[in-house]
């Protein structure tokens, strides 16, 4: 069977069958056979060509991840991945720029009205995660076109806090 | 001794506090918020009782809540942990009069040390070689800038209170000093319930170095040798170890012997630590007295064999030390790594989150404290810390090699932790080589990434998803149905599945 994966958003090929004995791999040009033991819901046991893994795997919605020695890997089911773009960053759309909670926390301050004039780097609001401020800053030279929050308002990660219009 | 002691904290602190009663065969009592009612601690306590919602000042900080549940319990004395009222002299001066042993020093002691402006003066006073900085909390922010102007930039915005880097800041400019100051007042008071902040002369890249101290009750002080805490990032420590590459056994008596006299200076009494910052030139400077246990004492334990907690109880209930400082040694070097929730990547920001899994490091000089466990929510409301992971080797070289294995072995799913930049912390030549101060950080891990990861790895962690993707059908449903042998392997499962081709 042919599995398609999405990784640090690349999507990835592999073919995992079924055969006497174990399971063949083909990942790219290699091609090997492996042995795969469930060992609990949460771990796995692979031996390839007498070498032994231990993989952990945990599940959420879409994801999965997974640990091998020391490294993990964030695995996602391809069109199943939730729309989304990374926490903090911004969503450019025809010159204008949301700004979003880059983790869950409370907004504390808001430096901003709304059509104030805004440089890069200026800090824009600061949300407060496990007794941390965290300085919300403008990546451009713009104005503020709408602010969504309010000071006290508990925020979760990537809701959207600010509009930005930028400066052409 | 006590019969019962009510615990008012939270996490891996409660936990480890939990340990030492039931070892000495003492009852304890949990409290906890609203959303802490699944946490580990709540979960090993003999007692739990709630204290309030979420955020720490209508909980973990609310004194009548604390001692009502102390008063409800029966509990006879009150262990702090560290943060929350850890360091509150109005609470140890409560418990006082209320006729609750307080396990930490006496009121008179906690507020001079706890009011870093004052112990300043004291140390002073005292002949303890202190930062230059300024001696009172000014009213007006004028004050401010004028002594930020004397000092010179860059100051550093410290909370009179604070501890743990909370309200802390550095200032390079008068631009952004008021700025600084408003944001270390507001950390300030959201952490330890005041918002006053002074401003210290900046040390440029020094070794943080502390020395952990034992006060009896009848004025026997001893001190359990060094830690340096030098890796720190947003001025909390990450990694600590001992002993100090820095020190050698003169410096090492000199100091201990400073720390001591601090100790005496202040009337403190239970356990302490003494920090110092250490200069290029290994001048040493007082910086502050830790009036509480700290996060980073198992490193102590481990070079010293003493169980400081346990110490801790035993100075509170009236015992007196049963060792002196001939008795005492520095054995080996032991290594802790603080395991927090939060994205190297991504400024150190916490993450939150619900933890999939969690797979310990155990071995030969591996301890694991540890506040949280699998299938386990991560509030946004306190400290990210989540767990440390503290090792024990002959030497300093196997320690760190002992490390490195450990953290390999350290499996925490679905939220981010700070696990592989700790690691590349570790294995960072400058720290292998003892060359270790404050700037440390900043000066080799300015933006850190993750590194590349090994395609043989990636190749078997596809190969695991795919598996994995069999077994639990696309739905996320297991496929495996009642009808089952009651031990189901993955080659039945997959066969059943595969309709068309086992039979």
């Amino acid at each position: 069977m042919e599995f398609e994966f999405l990784v640090d958003k690349e999507l990835r090929k592999i073919v995992l069958e079924k055969k006497e004995g174990g399971y063949c791999i083909a990942y790219g040009e290699n091609q090997v056979t492996a042995d795969i033991q469930s060992i609990s819901p949460h771990v796995l046991s692979l031996m390839i060509d007498g070498r032994s893994y231990l993989v952990y795997i945990a599940r959420d919605k879409e994801k999965k991840y997974i640990f091998i020695d020391g490294q993990q890997f964030i695995v996602q089911e391809p069109g199943r991945e939730t729309k989304s773009f990374h926490a903090g960053e911004e969503k450019a759309q025809e010159g204008t720029l949301l700004i979003t909670a880059p983790m869950p926390g409370k907004v504390i301050k808001i430096h901003v009205v709304e059509q104030q004039e805004v440089r890069k780097n200026q800090t824009l609001a600061i949300v407060e995660a496990m007794k941390m401020e965290n300085d919300i800053k403008s990546s451009v030279e713009g104005f503020v076109k709408k602010i969504f929050v309010s000071v006290g308002e508990l925020v979760d990660s990537e809701k959207p806090l600010i509009e930005l219009e930028t400066k052409k | 001794m006590f019969k019962k002691i009510l615990i008012a904290n939270r996490g891996e602190i409660a936990v480890r506090v939990i340990k030492a009663c039931r070892e000495m065969g003492i009852s304890t009592v949990a409290v906890y918020s609203d959303v802490d009612r699944k946490s580990l601690h709540v979960q090993m306590a003999d007692e739990a009782v709630p204290i309030g919602p979420a955020p720490a000042i209508e909980s973990y900080l609310n004194m009548d809540r604390i001692i009502a549940a102390a008063r409800a319990t029966g509990a006879e004395a009150i262990h702090p942990g560290y943060g929350f009222l850890a360091e509150n002299s109005d609470f140890a001066r409560r418990l006082e009069k209320e006729k609750v042993v307080f396990i930490g020093p006496n009121s008179k002691a906690l507020e001079l040390v706890g009011d870093k402006v004052r112990a300043r003066q004291t140390m002073d006073k005292a002949g303890v070689p202190i930062i230059p900085g300024m001696n009172s909390i000014p009213k007006d922010i004028s004050e401010y800038e004028a002594a930020a102007k004397k000092l010179g930039y860059p100051v550093m915005i410290k909370a009179s209170a604070g501890g743990g880097g909370k309200g802390m800041r550095i200032v390079c400019s008068e631009q952004e000093l008021r700025p600084g100051l408003e944001a270390g007042r507001r950390e300030a008071k959201s952490a330890f319930g005041d918002e006053s902040v002074y401003l210290e002369k900046y040390i440029e890249e020094p070794r943080h170095v502390e020395f952990q101290v034992l006060a009896d009750n009848y004025g026997n002080t001893v001190h359990l040798f060094e830690r340096e805490c030098s890796i720190q990032r947003r001025h909390q420590k990450i990694v600590e170890e001992s002993p100090s590459q820095a020190l050698d056994p003169t410096l090492r008596t000199k100091m201990g012997e400073t720390a001591k006299k601090v100790v005496r200076a202040a009337g403190y009494n239970n356990a302490g630590t003494v920090e110092f910052l250490l200069d290029k030139n290994k001048n040493f400077f007082f910086l502050e007295v830790n009036a509480r246990l700290q996060v980073e004492h198992p490193v102590t334990e481990f070079c010293t064999g003493v169980d400081l907690v346990r110490q801790q109880i035993r100075i509170a209930a009236g015992e007196k030390l049963s060792f002196s400082q001939k008795d005492l040694e520095q054995r080996g070097h032991a290594l802790e790594c603080r395991i927090y929730a939060e994205d190297a990547t991504k400024n150190f920001l916490p993450s939150s989150g619900k933890i999939l899994f969690l797979k310990e490091p155990k071995g030969p000089g591996v301890r694991h404290d540890c506040g949280v466990y699998s299938g386990w929510e991560v509030p946004i409301y306190y400290d990210p810390i989540l767990a440390k992971l503290i090792v024990w080797a002959e030497d300093r070289d196997a320690a760190c090699d002992r490390m490195l294995a450990a953290l390999n072995d350290y499996a925490i799913l679905g939220i981010s932790t700070s696990i592989s930049f700790l690691k590349d912390i570790i294995n960072h030549p400058e720290f292998r080589a003892g060359r270790t101060n404050t700037g440390f950080i900043k000066n080799h891990f300015e933006n850190w990434g993750e590194k590349e990861k090994s395609e043989d790895k990636l190749r078997l962690a596809l190969a695991a998803a795919a598996f994995d993707s069999i077994n639990s059908g696309p739905s996320g449903k297991k496929v495996v149905g009642g009808t089952q042998k009651a031990t189901v392997s993955p080659w039945q499962t997959l066969g059943h599945w595969r309709l068309g081709e086992g039979r």
